[in-house]
């Protein structure tokens, strides 16, 4: 049967292997990942609780990753802002109560659209650079050389990574919110002719609370958790010179998107 | 005549010396280079997207390519999509249901508004991101490994245009297969919320699937955002494929500018559609 298996698998297209066996190794690798991440994660907090931690390079990642991606964040932050004030229209104009339009764009802001499209974002821009990077160092054996020098590949390489990468969601996600807040009200200005002030005194009026804030920043830690535990496991996991670094960037922004989703509804859901 | 020649012949070594003696000191420098090399950028996607489309009235048709693209982008990106659309479901019936919640306890237009708002922008934008990534992601790495190997020079050398070749498939494929799984992503939505709605908040199913509020200019809107969506990603990825320099390092490069690039892209090709489509066929 062993030696029956390769032959047919070779010749038939890859979605005949039986789709029990697909789904299974679906199932088998996506916790391979998920058990590999946690791993990771218990490493860094050994590294983080003690103090081992590069602090240059938590200064250089901090810069390359936050500084770097607030041109992308202003650009994303704006135009959802916009996008969310011509979703809520057909709201007011139904309605006709202008002031509504400050809350209802104001709370999906803030909750949702900003930490997702921002992690998003920035998914897209460090994540997968720096699983590319460190997939890159895997593959050239840079890895091993910092072993061989008794060097803690963790401490130096991904602490610093985790931490830099947790801070800048988190920080841009507030740039973010008072961005598409920004946004918001002047595509109303523009587009509904609803006046800024309105707009702002919509959001202030007592129906958006401290805690619609929070529960968005609260997720956007959570999000940057995801994203750092998945490009660093994925990076260093990479297996085959230059097209295994393509294919692990690939996998890497796939898996964190999708583990966003999964946690965002359920920290939407324990946080109320 | 001869004044402005010796103006224009004069201002770049001016423009260089500025450059080479304060690099970052003016903020209008840092914005204007910035500037000019976004401008570069759109120019050069657009020349892509405009040989694209030339080589798909005038190029060799092969269609055994444009159904192996369409096996890769669409049925690879089935259940990713299924699993994210699902809990985007979720999440939005849940937050759209605490928000009314607050100002009055009625939650039979819930249903109503969330349809209307997944048809006319979420359906399509939200897929849409998660295309860019996986999909755009995707074809950059494969074309940038091409790229890279001398592959894409190998075709060159062969009289065959890349863009034909190796971006056109894609593009065909991506058109179609964007729409097919932005009408199965709405349709999971929609039926994740309807259970959480049911669940949560106790809405009959039969109340929640409520399409009165859905017109024909909601449907045109989404619809032409999944044809705006499935064009640009495959161009925008192809591009920062195509332009893939230097080994494995060049290659995670390329892959990361395609899923930013082409998220860009969707973000605001969703707001210029969203303000054309209020705009024209009005709230």
């Amino acid at each position: 049967m062993a030696a029956k298996k390769p032959p047919s698998a070779a010749s038939a297209p890859p979605s005949d292997a039986g789709l029990f066996e697909e789904i299974g190794g679906g199932f088998l690798s996506a916790a391979a990942t998920v058990g590999g991440m946690g791993l990771l994660g218990y490493k860094i907090i050994q590294r983080l609780v003690t103090f081992r931690i590069d602090r240059a390079e938590t200064l250089r990642n901090l810069y390359r990753m936050g500084v770097k991606s607030i041109p992308i964040v202003i650009v994303t932050a704006l135009f959802t802002g916009a996008i969310m004030v011509i979703q809520a229209a057909p709201l007011v104009v139904r309605l006709g109560a202008q002031g509504l339009l400050g809350w209802g764009a104001g709370f999906g802001i803030l909750r949702e659209i900003a930490p997702l499209l921002t992690a998003l974002m920035i998914n897209g821009r460090v994540g997968a650079n720096n699983t590319a990077e460190l997939g890159t160092m895997v593959v050239t054996e840079q890895i091993d050389a910092l072993r061989v020098l008794a060097i803690d590949p963790i401490a130096f390489l991904i602490a610093p990574r985790f931490v830099a990468m947790v801070t800048t969601l988190f920080l841009s996600t507030i740039f973010a919110d008072t961005l598409a807040l920004l946004g918001a009200a002047y595509g109303g200005l523009g587009l509904l002719g609803v006046e800024p002030k309105t707009f702002y005194n919509g959001l202030t009026s007592g129906l958006l609370g401290l805690s619609d804030v929070t529960s968005g920043l609260v997720k956007s830690i959570v999000f940057g958790i995801v994203i750092a535990l998945s490009s660093c496991q994925y990076g260093l996991g990479v297996k085959g010179g230059a097209p295994g670094v393509g294919r692990a960037v690939n996998a890497t922004v796939v898996a964190s998107a999708a583990g966003i989703f999964i946690l965002d509804y359920f920290v939407s859901f324990t946080l109320d | 005549m001869d004044a402005a020649k010796t103006h224009d012949e004069s201002a770049p070594p001016s423009g260089l010396d500025q450059a080479t003696e304060a690099p970052d000191e003016s903020i209008a420098a840092v914005v204007g280079a910035q500037a000019m090399q976004l401008v570069g950028m759109g120019l050069e996607i657009a020349s892509v997207f405009i040989r694209t489309l030339y080589y798909c009235v005038r190029g060799r048709p092969d269609f055994g390519a444009v159904v192996r693209q369409m096996f890769e982008i669409g049925n690879r990106s089935v259940v990713f999509l299924t699993v994210v659309m699902g809990f985007i479901g979720m999440i939005l019936v849940l937050q759209g249901g605490l928000q009314v919640k607050r100002i009055l306890p009625e939650f039979s237009m819930v249903g109503a508004s969330y349809l209307e708002l997944l048809i006319r922008d979420l359906a399509a934008t939200i897929s849409a991101l998660m295309l860019a990534t996986r999909v755009g992601a995707g074809i950059a790495a494969e074309i940038g490994s091409m790229v890279v190997t001398e592959q894409v020079d190998a075709l060159r050398m062969c009289a065959a245009d890349p863009i034909d070749y190796l971006i056109k498939p894609r593009f065909l494929a991506s058109l179609v297969m964007t729409i097919c799984l932005v009408i199965w992503a709405a349709g999971v939505a929609m039926l994740t919320g309807m259970l959480t709605a049911y669940i949560m908040f106790d809405v009959n199913p039969r109340t929640f699937f409520n399409l009165n509020l859905v017109d024909t200019g909601d449907l045109v809107v989404g619809l032409a955002k999944c044809l705006a969506y499935g064009a640009a990603i495959p161009v925008v990825a192809g591009h920062s494929g195509l332009t893939t320099h230097g080994g494995s390092e060049g290659v995670g490069w390329a892959t990361t500018r395609a899923v930013v690039n082409a998220s860009l892209a969707v973000i605001v090709l969703d707001l210029i559609l969203s303000a054309l489509g209020y705009v024209l066929l009005g709230p």
